[in-house]
């Protein structure tokens, strides 16, 4: 029985060594683990998608590799639903190596101002929840997580026609000009057509016409619409319908009352 | 009465025997604490408390190696050696919360999955705890078989 009492003692000693050790050089070996995070590129795709890209470059001097390397991001609105989703994963960061990976997130922009139009107006705020995870000595599993808020930036922020200015065209016609103002706070330029219709106050449609937009991030546009509009049906007020045609986004008609 | 002198002598040197052997063990073990500690240092900058529940582990581990060198050669030795091993499942359980460590370090959440350490560890404490046992059969078995005269 002594014989046996021994092998166990020794059996168990030996396997406390070894997981203590184990532990120790695992933990140790996260200090020489070193994360880079490059500047962060934006890019369009083919089918006119924003891909935001995130050069992140890691240095594994540590004891042991690290497996399952995984970066998630989610990008929502407000009311936590889900916008955009990267996931980046690498199976193995060997030892002594270093290791440059790219996380990109897609944002369907159309898709977006489809579905939240007031994105396009009025500034505001998205979440983003970036979660990264890993194993380290491909055994041990940790996970970090973390909740952002992103600024949004509308892309026809404070859009506002101005007062409408006749002038006679011919006998038939007046020539109006009617002034358009934005800002785009859009991480994007704004590039398209701005097509607006003019109806009276019986709903008859008077004219219609359209400008071409081609505003950078930040800038503020001020331009104006030219319109054609018969002498007889125009009323004091009425309404404009406003369309916005470009690659990103499609809108309208927005409905403006004048007079 | 020389016998008796000679055996209060004996029990004495035994005694200090125990008590040398007991603050060897003990020192030993401080002293491997000490040189790992070195190593896992940065984790207590990470967690708060670390250092205090790593240390209240050690006073603890050591009270009870100097209690079971003490007390080697009686039955006393195998409760203890027992209640070491159970010590450190419990305290593995208790200040691992089950295997699943979760720190917020302001909006940052950190989860480190310890399951299967946790389990290895386990496993070996029984192990330890089973060792006892058999210690403590085979400690009554031998005094039963060999009775002293």
């Amino acid at each position: 029985m002594r014989i046996s009492i021994r092998m166990i003692g020794l059996a168990t000693t030996l396997f406390w060594v070894f997981l203590i050790a184990f532990s120790i050089t695992a933990v140790y070996s996260v200090k020489d683990l070193h994360f880079d995070f490059g500047d962060p590129q934006m890019s369009m795709t083919a089918d006119n998608k924003v891909v935001f890209s995130l050069p992140i470059s890691i240095v594994n001097r540590g004891f042991y590799n690290i497996g399952f390397f995984n970066i998630t991001t989610e990008i929502s609105d407000e009311e936590g639903l889900v916008l955009a989703r990267g996931l980046t994963f690498t199976p193995v960061i060997k030892r002594n190596n270093k290791v440059i990976i790219n996380h990109n997130v897609t944002i369907d922009v159309y898709d977006l101002l489809q579905n939240h139009q007031d994105y396009l107006f009025s500034d505001g705020e998205l979440r983003m929840c970036a979660s990264a995870s890993m194993r380290l000595a491909e055994l041990i599993p940790v996970q970090a997580s973390t909740n952002l808020s992103m600024p949004w930036g509308a892309p026809l922020y404070n859009f506002l026609l101005g007062e409408l200015n006749y002038t006679a065209f011919n006998i038939t016609h007046f020539r109006a000009l009617v002034p358009v103002s934005f800002e785009n706070h859009a991480f994007f330029d704004v590039v398209g057509n701005i097509q607006l219709r003019i109806f009276n106050s019986t709903s008859v449609l008077l004219g219609d016409g359209e400008t071409v937009i081609e505003v950078s991030q930040g800038a503020l546009y001020n331009g104006f619409v030219e319109l054609y509009v018969p002498i007889a049906e125009m009323t004091e007020s009425g309404y404009f319908e406003a369309s916005f045609l470009t690659p990103l986004f499609d809108y309208g008609p927005l409905v403006i009352p004048f007079g | 009465m020389a016998d008796t002198q000679s055996d209060s002598k004996t029990r004495l040197r035994k005694f200090i025997f125990k008590a040398l052997k007991a603050t060897i063990k003990g020192g030993l073990f401080y002293a491997v604490y000490f040189i790992l500690w070195m190593f896992i240092a940065p984790i207590s900058e990470i967690i708060p408390g670390f250092q205090q529940t790593v240390e209240a582990f050690v006073i603890t581990y050591v009270i009870l190696i100097i209690i079971g060198e003490l007390t080697s050669g009686t039955i006393f030795q195998h409760f203890f050696n027992a209640a070491k091993a159970l010590f450190v499942i419990c305290y593995l359980i208790l200040s691992l919360r089950g295997g699943i460590l979760g720190i917020t370090f302001e909006n940052l959440s950190l989860i480190v999955d310890l399951r299967l350490f946790l389990m290895i560890a386990l496993l070996l404490g029984l192990l330890g705890f089973a060792k006892s046992v058999l210690q403590a059969i085979n400690y009554l078995s031998e005094k039963a078989e060999y009775p002293q005269i």
